[in-house]
């Protein structure tokens, strides 16, 4: 039964990633948007760099570095959308059904499209990192460190992922599922330590980082990236990983495995 | 019994509000034959079909499949059987191959005896030469035949076929209805859905009509037809003489196995001519020349017309099947935008 699951996942992450690689629009949107936001961005904002406290907190006085950290969790979130509309389209072309009806597992059509989106997550996520490099971006904590940010955003990314699919196979609908995605993605980041650092925001936006994921996500890349391995930062990541990744991928299954029509 | 593979008793399926899709219906399904749910839309035909392939709840009621109950022994149910969606159920992205080793996949099948099953499939849907395109550059019934192609890759008992010929070609429909049959003749039990009466007509063994929800007829397409009566007998004469006429009609009146015959009016034979309603057409046929003939009235046409499915279908409902043909399910376009 086990052995059947794994070979069940197998199958549908190599039809994703077939999928994926087949679409070139794919490539084209990962190297453009990260490069649109850090243009845009750094340029308009270059100047908060000089801000004192801003190199008494972050350890850098340059805003692109700091800035990395809200790319990479950008695009996580914007990946994250595809996990949901990947399945919408699955169910409305009635390709779904073929799968349903087949003697799999419920959880191995989802874990193998999610596997396949945290791989198009990693391609992603070093793209960005080549960019940053290209713009004068150093990173800290070395290869290692680069590791251990591609861990980071493939698990957020799965866990993160989760939701969209909670909220694709309750509406059944992609543009429920990308609206919802689009109207909290930009919010969740400006209202996190990811653009600015925590003690730099009104105090009641403050309140909010705090018990925003992403704000965690985006102080452990941060760390990586300008400081080196800090421990803490990374522990405090991967508890929020862990935290949304139990319950949204939990409630997605549940809602799968009831029968739909 | 033993010779029934699909088992259904007092099905029903309620949706949201009281919303009765299915109304409490029951029935047989022989095995090694093709059994039709012939209906307009809305009758409950796919609904039933999704319950019946454990893909959607049923209010209450029983069902099994080969012995197996559609929902305790769901999972080895799955393992039986084949299922083609009113929407064509393939990858767009990939080839025909790869989409049958998918499916393949699926049902756990090893890789090398994978590889000559999808040979052998791509060979029996004519898809061997297109088996390494995408299916993008597919047409309608190229992608009808690999749906076909994919529900057999697990060598099912049973192969549920939800509308498959809706939006198809004639030229398409009439592959379709070929490789059914085959299929069939192999030993494949088959139950379909269709709103069209040629197609229940050409393929059923027997049928269920369902209107509402409801079974409101079952049995052979033959003794369908037979029951709302009659076959109809239309004459024209070569004069138009009404004399002539009423003898004509009191000669046939005598025969046997005739059940009315028109009246005679002036214009006849240029109108609608004479009609005879009986049981039995064909072999009326040649009593009614055979009479006429020894009555010395000459014919000028003789038509002969049979019931068709539809004619039952007004004649239990008291509404036509109204089949609007429908456009070929529009392929919503991919998200494929990351923004």
């Amino acid at each position: 039964m086990k052995m059947e699951m794994i070979s069940e996942i197998v199958a549908i992450f190599r039809r994703w990633n077939t999928k994926l690689l087949r679409q070139p629009i794919f490539l084209f949107f990962s190297l453009i948007q990260p490069l649109v936001w850090f243009l845009l961005f750094t340029q308009a904002f270059s100047a908060i760099g000089d801000i004192p406290a801003f190199k008494t907190l972050t350890g850098t006085n340059s805003y692109i570095t700091f800035f990395t950290a809200a790319v990479i969790i950008q695009t996580i979130a914007s990946s994250a959308l595809q996990a949901g509309i990947g399945l919408v389209n699955d169910l409305d072309s009635g390709f779904m059904d073929k799968m349903r009806v087949a003697p799999i597992s419920k959880s191995a059509i989802l874990f193998g499209k999610l596997f396949s989106d945290a791989i198009s997550t990693i391609i992603q996520v070093v793209i960005i990192l080549f960019i940053g490099l290209a713009l004068g971006v150093n990173i800290a904590s070395g290869l290692l460190g680069v590791l251990m940010i591609l861990v980071i955003a493939a698990t957020f990314g799965i866990a993160w992922s989760g939701i969209s699919l909670f909220i694709a196979l309750t509406t059944k609908s992609s543009q429920t599922t990308l609206s919802v995605g689009l109207l909290t993605t930009f919010p969740l980041l400006f209202l996190s330590a990811s653009v600015m650092p925590l003690q730099l925001l009104p105090s009641w936006v403050q309140q909010v980082a705090k018990v925003n994921p992403f704000t965690y996500i985006a102080q452990a890349f941060q760390n990586l990236i300008i400081r080196g391995f800090v421990w803490d930062s990374i522990g405090y990541a991967l508890i929020a990983v862990l935290i949304i990744g139990v319950i949204s991928l939990g409630a997605s299954i549940l809602v799968f495995r009831k029968k739909i029509s | 019994m033993l010779d029934d593979i699909v088992v259904v008793d007092n099905l029903r399926k309620t949706y949201g509000k009281g919303i009765l899709a299915v109304d409490d219906i029951s029935f047989r399904v022989h095995k090694g034959e093709i059994f039709g749910f012939l209906g307009p839309n809305g009758a409950g035909k796919s609904t039933t079909i999704k319950i019946l392939t454990t893909l959607l709840e049923k209010s209450s009621g029983k069902a099994t499949i080969d012995g197996l109950d559609i929902d305790a022994d769901q999972a080895q149910v799955r393992r039986i059987i084949g299922y083609c969606s009113q929407d064509v159920g393939v990858d767009d992205d990939l080839t025909a191959r790869e989409n049958l080793l998918l499916q393949c996949s699926f049902h756990h099948i090893p890789k090398d005896k994978a590889k000559i099953k999808v040979e052998e499939l791509l060979q029996k849907v004519r898809l061997n030469e297109a088996a390494d395109r995408r299916l993008k550059t597919f047409s309608g019934g190229m992608r009808k035949r690999l749906d076909l192609a994919s529900s057999l890759v697990s060598d099912p008992k049973v192969l549920f076929l939800d509308e498959p010929t809706t939006g198809l070609d004639p030229q398409s429909r009439q592959d379709v209805w070929e490789y059914v049959k085959q299929l069939n003749k192999q030993g494949v039990t088959i139950f379909l859905t269709t709103q069209y009466m040629e197609e229940a007509d050409h393929l059923a063994d027997r049928l269920c009509i369902v209107d509402q929800g409801k079974i409101v007829a079952e049995g052979k397409p033959n003794e369908l037809k037979a029951n709302v009566g009659a076959d109809k007998i239309t004459l024209w004469f070569k004069t138009d003489d009404l004399e002539a006429c009423e003898k004509a009609v009191k000669a046939l009146s005598n025969l046997q196995g005739i059940e009315e015959v028109g009246k005679c009016v002036v214009g006849l034979t240029t109108t609608e001519g004479l009609i005879i309603m009986t049981k039995n057409g064909s072999a009326v046929v040649t009593q009614v020349v055979r009479a006429l003939d020894s009555a010395g009235i000459e014919l000028e046409q003789l038509k002969l017309t049979v019931p068709t499915l539809d004619e039952v279908f007004i004649k239990l409902t008291g509404k036509t099947l109204n089949v609007i043909e429908r456009k070929e399910a529009v392929h919503r376009g991919r998200m494929g935008m990351r923004s």
